[in-house]
């Protein structure tokens, strides 16, 4: 039988989980009920054909397109940036760093991990002005300055979850290639990264999450309320997260507001895609780990 | 020491001792293990017989903070031969020195490749002889006719006592001149238990064997010497 104060913990327990549950619920149920009426194919393309925006042969000029252009844009450049520079670290501070230097640079990462983004933005801002005064003239706040500094924001994320992963290997599973005489580096690769993949393609979840929903570091270094599809990574971009933002800080009618929750539910359904794409290549590479033939 | 003892010696080790993180692990051991023959490994726990075994194949060199004195010297190429020397390489050395660990640890890969791994990383790319390899060696283990349907299994669909088997085949492979076992069988059933005891029995026509063992009766069945560990971690 259990004991009263077993019981009480048990019960706040569930009463967290399910309190949890229902805001999440709220939230979602919310942002459906407001955006639902506003969520059709003129909210995302506006008075230009879906074929025409698609291939890009006109621009779409009042519709959110070029936004979901750009977010997915920013999200996947900013990844591709933190994802091998996150494990390379990860690897080396839990593989190679001695105690002295691994406690010192996880202070560092730990520090950079709470640095507000704002911060991080404004960085972004004045590092793109050293450009543009020291480099070139065509340097600006853009895609690719937007996309450098998420990935200085969601780089903490892959190197912590990188490190833990493989710092939860057990020793028999470190020392099995190694006693049938696999170097280092060889162990590393063959054995202890697809181990610790689970963990490590969480941390690369968590960062996409991160890099789609952030409004601070971009609003300073590229994003626009009116640029359309970005021509390059020199270019001002729009983001879905900045167009929520703008409409709903800036609205002059109702109507107006429907479409940033139409924005907010579109936002959601884009980090659905890209979650399940990263669970998807989860599940896929660690079968491809443990079971190629 | 005569010389018919160092003909038959494979492993000598010398004023050995072996530091964890400032504890002394081993103290200036001093030990003569035969070729072709079963050396059993006993006392208590946390005296250093592990230990001793991560030492004859320098894997003790991937453990931070782990200091090693005195000398370890192995019979390759038929002369005794410090195994800390330049001239041998860790790699080298472990590919002529197997291990099997107390907990069995299949790589995460299929049957076929983990019995197959030695040969990758040494760029073995005959196909032919890795199969026959693989094969022998999975006979040798008393594991091919178990697996040999299902060879590009995942290795952890395998039970307990088929992984640690699986392991076994894993070194014996590259057909090493020495065997470390570390308690293989504690994990395992007494069915499992028998079958590896049998193939030590086996093994031992052509290798020099090791094993760290907490069982009299599996010591009395498989020993050809023992080496008793104490308390106080001397050699006794």
């Amino acid at each position: 039988m259990k004991r009263p104060i077993e019981k009480l913990v048990t019960g706040f327990s569930w009463l967290c989980t399910i309190m949890l549950l229902g805001a999440v619920f709220s939230i979602t149920g919310f942002l459906f009920a407001k955006g639902y009426s506003s969520l059709d194919t003129r909210l995302i393309f506006g008075d230009t054909g879906i074929l025409d925006a698609l291939l890009l042969k006109k621009q779409v000029f009042n519709g959110l397109f070029p936004a979901i252009a750009g977010t997915l844009v920013l999200v996947v450049m900013s990844v591709a940036w933190a994802i091998p520079v996150g494990i390379a670290t990860g690897i080396y501070l839990a593989e190679y760093a001695g105690d002295r230097v691994r406690g010192l640079f996880n202070l560092f990462f730990d520090i950079l991990a709470g640095i507000p983004s704002i911060v991080i933005g404004l960085f972004g801002f004045a590092f793109s002005v050293f450009l543009h005064k020291n480099v070139s003239k065509a340097i600006q706040p853009c895609l690719l300055i937007s996309s450098i500094a998420l990935a200085f924001l969601v780089l903490p994320y892959l190197i912590r979850t990188t490190q833990v992963a493989l710092d939860g290997l057990p020793e028999d599973t470190r020392l099995g290639a190694l006693a049938l005489g696999a170097t280092k580096m060889q162990n590393i690769f063959y054995v202890l990264l697809p181990k610790s993949l689970s963990g490590i393609m969480s941390g690369v979840i968590l960062a996409i999450g991160r890099c789609a929903e952030d409004t601070a570091v971009i609003m300073l270094t590229g994003v626009v309320a009116t640029a359309g599809i970005p021509g390059s990574l020199l270019s001002s971009y729009e983001a879905l997260p900045f167009y929520i933002y703008y409409i709903s800080s800036q609205y002059t009618t109702p109507e107006e507001l429907l479409t940033g929750y139409g924005a907010s539910i579109i936002l959601l359904a884009m980090c659905v895609v890209l979650f399940s794409a990263a669970f998807f290549i989860k599940k896929r590479l660690t079968y491809m780990a443990f079971y190629r033939a | 020491m005569n010389n018919n003892h160092i003909e038959n010696t494979k492993i000598r080790v010398t004023d050995l001792t072996f530091s964890y993180r400032g504890r002394r692990i081993l103290n200036g051991m001093n030990e003569n293990f035969e070729e072709f023959a079963v050396t059993a490994i006993v006392g208590p726990s946390g005296v250093g017989k592990s230990t001793l075994l991560m030492t004859l194949n320098r894997l003790w060199e991937n453990i931070p903070r782990a200091q090693l004195s005195g000398r370890v010297e192995m019979k390759l190429g038929g002369r005794l031969m410090d195994i800390h020397d330049s001239s041998i390489s860790p790699s080298h050395l472990r590919k002529l020195v197997g291990t099997v660990f107390q907990k069995p640890n299949p790589l995460p890969m299929s049957i076929f490749r983990n019995v197959a791994f030695p040969f990758k990383l040494s760029g073995e790319k005959d196909k032919k002889l890795i199969d026959r390899k693989v094969e022998e060696a999975l006979r040798k283990a008393y594991l091919w006719d178990e697996v040999k349907d299902r060879l590009n299994h995942s290795a952890f669909a395998l039970s307990g006592g088929q992984q640690q088997r699986l392991c076994i085949a894993r070194s014996l492979v590259l057909e090493p001149e020495v065997l470390l076992l570390d308690e293989p069988t504690s994990s395992l059933d007494g069915k499992a238990a028998e079958v590896i005891e049998e193939l030590i029995l086996h093994l031992r026509e052509r290798t020099t064997i090791l094993a760290v063992s907490h069982y009299l009766d599996q010591v009395k069945r498989i020993a050809d010497r023992v080496v008793r560990f104490s308390e106080e971690k001397e050699i006794m």
